[in-house]
């Protein structure tokens, strides 16, 4: 291992890499290979049990249900969902999942976008000041001012308004998505912008027709993963809709588990209901979602 | 010449700060509002013995932090806070490290493991504390199916009803939803590893565990580091899963600080003692979290992560 140090021309050090890799391939006995699937699908069938039985006990039969809520798979029938969306008012708390989680993710994204850009390229006196005012929210935890707002709000007359929450999930996701984008802001290079000055763009064109088409990676990982971040959001419609109205899927679950214990069929119905936007989401745009979350480890 | 030149700079200077200031100017004043101004008013309530109802709040000084200090309930939730801390930081750590190191080695349909595995962390937390209710229902759980069918009927019980394993049934389900952002983490922080050291440990005659501990762990330290942290802040402001789960009981064998302070202010209407419950959740995370905002920024892992 001595002679690349010492001599480092440029095939040396290729050479030990590509013998060990072929060295490696050949010297792994399948029985090896065999056990190492064995423990990555056992943890693949722990991740995917749960939701199998919520699958499972969506689709069952009521008499199923009663006499065998969690058998994989014992019957098949809709009545489930039938039931939650006549019975409960799961339409209305779809819709307004859908109210609390569209507009205020496009909110995020945009303002984020412009503010993530001023920080990033606009200097303008106090600037640093301003940007830690943002991003200390991403030290404290959401819970630290919770109760404090609770009493805001309720002094501002948005407690149990639509307004209110959505005000509340916007400014929650604010700091995280500014960090962000001003990130992908601080890559682009200055001559972009210069050269779209020569040539007589104003400031205002400069970000908005040079600079902002380059960041629509960011854009889309943050909506995306602001989107999820809203949909799945708990505690701030537990707290400020206390009354009721417009309750997402996500308390609406939470009433309707901790209320009645019997009901399990409709239950796992609206669960999966709930589920199904996530998965999709997953699924088209996982790319974004992964970079968005390993971004959004610095929330804690 | 030099006249209009230096004019035309400032001008772009001034162009560009007003433009910097329009574009801030709604992120501020929503900022401001739903989270300074609450983060003051924190502040400020752990200093009064409010009650919630509108009108004046009484000033008591340190009182509510001199009460927390000898609060029994307290510390029984603080330490459940500690064991979430340990556990959930050790359990992801030790799981994700052995299957991203296994999946690094060459497995086929290694990106279709990593997805699988990141899928739970991005349900709801409802929808995971209702279906692992389930698979704990004392009489048709899974859990306890499972164990009869293997014949350990006797460790059988109402998972979440028994004071003694209620925190632990709680902290698995959550453990559940977060070992795969894990995996994921490390394995991107392994794409920086530098293959040839560890093909060299293995010429000189390391072993699989060797090389992991001297060769492959030293070069990940950072991100080892960081995950830790991580999973350490969520320990202490855990609140959504228990809250979901068991609300905090039975009794109060899982309650931890999130909960003591939700109930105190939302059941018992002691706004200012609950404040200052929040308040302590706030100081025992924010050195973590500084320290894994340095961590990131060192690492620049959102470029190597997707």
């Amino acid at each position: 291992m001595a002679a690349p140090v010492t001599e480092p021309t440029p095939s040396t050090p290729a050479l030990p890499e590509a013998i060990g890799r072929t060295d490696r391939k050949r010297r792994r006995p399948l029985a090896v290979r065999l056990a190492k699937h064995l423990v990555l699908l056992a943890f693949v069938v722990l991740c995917l049990f749960p939701i199998l039985l919520i699958v499972s006990t969506a689709f069952k039969s009521a008499e199923d249900v009663t006499v065998d809520p969690f058998g994989l798979f014992t019957s098949f029938s809709v009545e489930n969902f039938v039931d939650a969306w006549t019975e409960g008012q799961f339409g209305s708390y779809l819709w307004n999942s859908a109210l609390l989680s569209v507009p205020t993710t496009i909110c995020t994204v945009l303002l984020s976008t412009a503010a993530g850009y001023a920080f990033a390229r606009c200097p303008f006196p106090g600037r640093q000041v301003v940007f830690y005012l943002i991003v200390v929210g991403l030290l404290v935890p959401p819970f630290t001012i919770m109760i404090p707002l609770y009493y805001q709000l309720r002094q501002m007359a948005l407690l149990d308004t639509l307004w209110g929450v959505q005000l509340v999930l916007v400014s929650g996701t604010l700091a995280f998505g500014t960090f962000f984008m001003r990130s992908f802001f601080q890559e682009l290079p200055t001559e972009l912008e210069q050269a779209a000055r020569v040539d007589g763009c104003s400031e205002w064109s400069v970000f908005t027709r040079v600079m902002l088409p380059l960041v629509r990676a960011g854009m889309a990982a943050l909506g995306v993963f602001t989107f999820l971040e809203n949909w799945n959001n708990f505690l701030v419609p537990l707290l400020y809709l206390p009354s009721g109205e417009y309750r997402p899927l996500t308390t609406g679950l939470f009433v309707f588990a901790s209320g009645r214990t019997t009901d399990v069929g409709p239950l796992a119905a609206v669960a999966l209901i709930t589920v199904l936007p996530v998965m999709a989401v997953f699924v088209v745009a996982q790319r974004q979602v992964v970079r968005g979350f390993i971004a959004g480890a610095v929330k804690g | 010449m030099a006249g209009p030149t230096t004019g035309a700079v400032s001008a772009t200077r001034r162009a560009q700060a007003r433009l910097g200031l329009a574009l801030v100017a709604p992120a501020v004043v929503l900022v401001v509002t739903f989270f300074l101004f609450p983060l003051g008013s924190a502040v400020y309530y752990s200093l009064t013995s409010w009650d919630g109802a509108p009108g004046s709040a009484p000033f008591v000084g340190l009182a509510n932090y001199t009460e927390m200090l000898g609060d029994a309930e307290m510390w029984h939730a603080l330490s459940n806070n500690v064991v979430w801390v340990v556990i959930g930081a050790v359990a992801p750590l030790v799981i994700g490290l052995v299957l991203a190191v296994l999946l690094w080695s060459g497995a086929r349909g290694a990106v279709l493991y990593r997805l699988l595995y990141f899928f739970p962390r991005v349900l709801p937390g409802v929808v995971i504390g209702i279906v692992w209710g389930w698979i704990y229902d004392p009489i048709n759980g899974w859990l306890n199916r499972m164990l009869e069918a293997v014949g350990l009927g006797a460790l059988t019980r109402g998972w979440l009803g028994d004071a003694n394993v209620a925190l632990y049934a709680v902290l698995f389900a959550a453990i559940w939803a977060t070992f795969g952002f894990v995996v994921v983490i490390f394995l991107a922080a392994l794409q920086n590893v530098d293959i040839e050291l560890v093909d060299a440990a293995r010429l000189d005659g390391a072993n699989a565990v060797q090389r992991l501990w001297h060769v492959i762990l030293p070069q990940i330290a950072p991100v080892f580091l960081m995950v830790t942290t991580l999973t350490l802040v969520g320990g202490i402001s855990v609140f959504d899963i228990v809250f979901i789960m068991t609300g905090g009981g039975p009794g109060n064998a899982t309650e931890v600080l999130g909960i003591y302070s939700f109930e105190t202010a939302f059941q018992l209407n002691r706004v200012g003692y609950g404040t200052t419950l929040a308040l302590l959740i706030t100081v025992l995370s924010v050195p973590f979290v500084v320290i894994i905002n340095r961590l990131q920024r060192r690492l620049a892992l959102n470029e190597t992560g997707a």
